[in-house]
């Protein structure tokens, strides 16, 4: 029966390559196992069903997957994972830094304009904006820390990032209306068409905001 | 048993932590005393055990060496580090005011 015991393991674990470790283990463990009930008075074939038994699934290791199967997922108390607070400070800060960017955009236009050199505050306005999304592009907040996060603590989480996005949804498209309506309203009476496309990369950089509004406030 | 079951085995890092404070151990014999212990109402499956000593070992908060196990046979022994003991204070602290909260909210109204 002993002999069967060892068979079956290797069974278990036939075909797969780099898994001699795990392999000695469970076979040592499930041999423990027999012995131990043999010597408390079971049968051997009784022994042998119950050692069996008391493997469970191996396929999970073997594939690695073991974490996040249904049995041996990782327990809620499970210390927070390592995430880097360094990193995770600086990527607020540059998505902060965007934000600020934003806001400030139309500054040099402004000034420019006074001077008579329209084009050069434009270019200005363009390039900060670049800037800004580029960096909100880089810095984008770390959802997929979040979501292993999410799983410790409890379910508030997911439900709140799904009100999250709904929020982000529609105030999404609330600023692409009103962005839209202001463009034929100013076209319109102003004639400006040149220029009032301008609107739409604003309406960009508006969303952007928000949208980073709408994580950072996540964040917390 | 499969309620109290789930319930055991979310917290089996915490108890392996707690088997390995008391001395270096095996697969086995930590199942065993976890049978013995719950008076054979529960107990791990090899799988389940495998994969948590391999989470805690990633974490750094057990270690291995492969010892003879009297029979000829390698046998994988775990002990528990610094960090470990630690790690097992903070989840007994965690799990006493868990189990506080759980009796006060599953209390019959008085």
């Amino acid at each position: 029966m002993r002999e069967q015991l060892i068979q079956y393991v290797n069974l278990l674990f036939a075909g797969n390559d780099g898994v001699e470790d795990i392999k000695q283990e469970i076979l040592q463990n499930t041999l423990d196992r027999y012995d131990d009930l043999v010597s408390r008075g079971r049968t051997p074939e009784e022994a042998y069903r119950q050692a069996i038994t008391g493997i469970g699934d191996v396929n999970e290791i073997i594939n690695g997957k073991a974490d996040f199967a249904e049995e041996n997922r990782p327990p809620v108390y499970a210390p927070v994972p390592e995430f880097d607070s360094t990193a995770a400070a600086v990527s607020r800060l540059m998505r902060a830094l965007a934000i600020f960017l934003y806001i400030v955009s139309p500054v040099p236009l402004f000034l420019f304009s006074r001077l008579g050199w329209f084009e050069v505050g434009l270019c200005c306005l363009l390039i900060i904006v670049g800037i800004a999304t580029a960096l909100l592009l880089l810095f984008k907040s770390p959802k997929a820390q979040e979501q292993h996060q999410e799983y410790i603590e409890y379910t508030d989480r997911p439900r709140n990032s799904g009100s999250q996005r709904e929020l982000k949804k529609s105030v999404g498209k609330l600023i692409s209306t009103v962005g839209l309506v202001l463009y034929f309203i100013i076209s319109f009476a102003t004639g400006a068409w040149f220029i009032t496309w301008l609107i739409f990369p604003i309406i960009g950089a508006v969303k952007g905001v928000v949208n980073s509004c709408i994580d950072l406030r996540e964040d917390y | 048993m499969s309620i109290a079951g789930d319930l055991i085995r979310g917290h089996t890092d915490a108890v392996i932590l707690a088997r390995l404070l008391r001395g270096d151990s095996y697969g086995y014999e930590i199942n065993r005393v976890i049978s013995t212990l719950s008076s054979g109402r529960f107990e791990l499956k090899e799988a389940t055990l495998y994969t948590a000593f391999k989470r805690l070992e990633e974490q750094g908060l057990i270690t291995s060496y492969w010892g003879d196990s009297g029979a000829g046979a390698r046998r994988r022994y775990y002990a528990i580090t610094p960090a470990g003991v630690e790690a097992c204070f903070r989840l007994r602290a965690e799990w006493k005011e868990t189990k506080e909260i759980m009796d006060k909210l599953l209390e019959e109204e008085t």
